[in-house]
């Protein structure tokens, strides 16, 4: 699971940090997130960890802040498993 | 075409102003390398250099009237002269020339500033008042010409381009955070943003008057708008009018004494502007074009195809990385505004391939996309404006018709853009619902900056002050906020006109007339739902150009980015690489800036994002404007061999009453 943090630090050039950028921030309110971002980021989350994302999945805000995106993938890969 | 400075109101000694001048003009020669004149009072002094293009023997500059009050000077064109000389004439108004300078002079004697709604043209000119030591500066509706003023002590500067203050002794150039950050954020200027602190550009459909107390009011008198008149009755009569109104316009811009030719990007609206320029004017016009050799930029077969339909003198430019990287520092210097890609530098050689080929004045097809909704932008704002009422089906269908030419677009992707729309489908920035997304690579742009101010306060602040918004639709206003900045703000400014300017070169732009804007406007939308982009003005001049340049999706155009410079390694980098060089401009993030550049210049050309790419050109044209106007180290193209413009008129007021 680091490295989706590892991949978000390096596609959108932050660092996450307790205090400054905690890693429940709203990627997209904190202006981190853009189209191309997001799609990269999708296509990294099925390729490393072999899901896919519905579109029903996607109307439910589930991949706004890396604490989500890690519960998300973690109860796919669980009930994948 | 010209270039227009001056100053008043100076407390410089009176023997000094004529070299001040003569330096102001010759900074901003490359736009009128045809003569210099100048006209020097006891404390004030303006001057043009002229680009000749309507009466060039007798329109010389600057102009006066009968008794010597007024002194007017003049860049631009204003297309309707004749009408309006025809207007004065029956008036009584005796012309002694055959140029639009002095029926400009006249129409401001006669009408005063309602004046300036009737004219329909690419314009901006000063006019001081030598008995009320006022001055007025005045901008054409659209922003096509530019004008800046800046305060110097007592002094009040003015100029079409800021580089003619490098000549004003004791002007500082400073950038200003604040306006960067705004700049960064939106991806151009605002209307009357310069970059720099201390200096603001005249905005759009705006004058101002500077009276003897050095008072300054500014007025708007062509607030853009959207006509509210009836949508014809059916696609025919739409199309019929759209081709009448374009023609008209065409007609109107090709009034020039010297030759006009057609700058051919690939696409249907150079493409309509060519076959209409061959209609009107009898035969095939010069045409000119880029081409690039990586495929996914390149437009040659459209192009090729436009040219041979109809037979034009065709030019073609081919650039590569390495063009773009070596004119660079010198187009960022003509430009004089961070730029957020590299697109306007091959428009720099362009011009002077124009310019070598004899042709002074070229048409285009800017301003299509903002009339005739061509922009994918445009479509994004209806569906997010709709998601929530749609369902799954619609939604995949209509993401699926979005934005053909990039590849995060595809239909393998439409679960991650699903996710994306639904965090966009309210409005979080009031007013700015449109652009919300495409601010997201504004937000990552301005982490440039050390101060993490919000870089869309300012933007914010001029959609809540304008009354004019309240009553438009979300599409409307996505037209408003493209006509107040990237038209004004990059494409006829940064890839417009200074480019061309910088080899003397005019351009003009038939779909940036009121009468076109005014059909499109009670055309969009009525008779399809704007998914398939430009549909009727393709269709208006589908039996007239080639099927693959009429059926063509929208393409823009674009050049290479980041990529050209991490393969060319241009000395320059050094200004983006190295900790000392950015420790130069103190409001950078220098770690982010490194970062970033190191990143850019070291990865894959495919892993480097478009907010990244734009990011890194922002960063390279900022330190390099900060090199040539604040450092003033190396200024280009300056003392080079370019001869200086022959002086046509020198009048000294000096000592006279």
């Amino acid at each position: 699971m680091d490295k989706i943090r590892a991949f978000i630090e390096e596609q959108f050039l932050v660092e996450f940090d307790d205090d400054d950028f905690p890693e429940d921030s709203n990627l997209f309110k904190e202006g981190v997130m853009d189209s191309f971002g997001y799609v990269q980021l999708c296509r990294f989350l099925e390729r490393e960890f072999a899901i896919t994302f519905t579109e029903a999945e996607m109307t439910g805000n589930v991949l706004v802040s890396l604490t989500q995106i890690r519960d998300t993938v973690a109860a796919k890969l669980k009930r994948n498993g | 075409m010209c270039g227009i400075a001056g100053l008043i109101h100076t407390d410089v000694a009176s023997q000094d102003l004529p070299d001040i001048i003569a330096g102001m003009l010759d900074r901003i020669s490359h736009r009128g390398p045809d003569g210099l004149g100048t006209v020097i009072g006891d404390d004030w002094a303006l001057g043009t250099a002229r680009l000749a293009i309507i009466d060039p023997k007798d329109g010389i500059q600057p102009m006066t009237d009968a008794g010597g009050r007024f002194w007017l000077a003049y860049n631009g064109e204003i297309y309707n002269y004749r009408e309006l000389r025809s207007e004065l004439e029956a008036h009584g108004v005796v012309f002694h020339t055959q140029c639009d300078t002095e029926v400009l002079l006249a129409a401001w004697l006669h009408w005063g500033a309602e004046c300036l709604p009737r004219l329909n043209g690419g314009f901006a000119f000063a006019l001081y008042d030598r008995r009320d030591r006022r001055l007025v500066l005045a901008r054409d509706r659209f922003g096509k010409r530019p004008l800046f003023h800046a305060r110097h002590g007592s002094t009040l500067l003015f100029a079409s381009e800021m580089k003619a203050f490098l000549a004003v002794p004791g002007f500082v150039f400073a950038q200003d955070p604040g306006q960067l950050a705004s700049i960064l954020g939106v991806w151009t200027p605002l209307p009357a943003q310069s970059g720099f602190t201390g200096i603001s550009a005249l905005p759009m459909g705006e004058w101002m008057s500077v009276d003897a107390g050095g008072r300054m009011e500014r007025h708007a008198y062509a607030p853009l708008r959207f006509a509210d008149g009836p949508a014809p009755a059916s696609e025919a009569e739409a199309m019929a009018l759209i081709r009448q109104r374009l023609e008209h316009s065409v007609r109107l811009r090709l009034r020039s004494d010297v030759e006009v030719g057609v700058y051919l990007s690939g696409g249907i609206d150079s493409a309509i502007v060519a076959r209409l320029t061959t209609d009107i004017s009898g035969r095939p016009p010069a045409t000119f074009s880029v081409t690039f050799d990586d495929a996914s930029l390149d437009e040659s077969t459209e192009q090729q195809a436009v040219a041979s339909a109809l037979g034009t003198r065709h030019h073609a430019l081919r650039i590569t990385g390495a063009h773009i990287a070596e004119a660079c520092p010198q187009a960022v210097y003509h430009a004089e505004m961070p730029a957020f890609r590299s697109a306007f530098i091959p428009m720099f050689l362009l011009s002077r391939l124009t310019r070598d080929n004899g042709i002074k004045v070229i048409l285009s097809g800017e301003g299509a996309d903002e009339a005739f909704l061509g922009y994918d932008l445009f479509k994004e704002t209806l569906l997010r404006g709709a998601w929530d009422g749609m369902d799954e089906d619609t939604r995949r269908q209509r993401i699926a018709r979005l934005y053909p030419h990039l590849g995060h677009y595809g239909p393998q992707e439409v679960a991650a853009l699903t996710g994306l729309y639904q965090q966009f489908s309210t409005e979080r920035m009031p007013g700015l619902f449109s652009h919300e997304l495409r601010f997201q690579n504004g937000r990552f742009s301005a982490r440039l900056l050390k101060d993490k101010a919000d870089p869309f306060a300012a933007i914010a602040a001029l959609v809540a002050d304008n009354d004019g918004l309240k009553g438009l639709s979300p599409v409307e206003r996505a037209q408003w906020l493209e006509y107040k900045t990237l038209l004004p703000g990059y494409l006829l400014s940064t890839q417009g006109d200074r480019p061309a300017l910088a080899h003397g070169v005019e351009n003009r732009c038939p779909f940036l007339d009121q009468g076109v804007i005014d059909a499109a406007s009670r055309i969009n939308l009525h008779f399809d739902d704007g998914y398939d982009e430009k549909r009727l003005l393709r269709r208006a001049f589908a039996d007239d150009l080639p099927a693959s340049v009429v059926n063509k999706r929208k393409f823009p155009y674009r050049a290479p980015d980041a990529d050209a410079f991490a393969a060319a390694r241009p000395d320059y980098l050094e200004l983006v690489q190295s900790e000392t060089e950015l420790a130069k401009l103190p409001f950078v993030d220098t770690a982010f800036a490194r970062r970033l550049s190191t990143k850019v210049l070291k990865s894959p050309a495919g892993e480097i994002s478009t907010k990244e790419n734009q990011t890194f050109l922002f960063l390279l044209s900022i330190t390099l404007l900060h090199r040539f106007f604040v450092s003033r180290d190396g200024v280009p193209g300056h003392s080079n061999s370019r001869p200086r413009p022959p002086v046509m008129r020198a009048v000294d007021l000096r000592g006279q009453p």
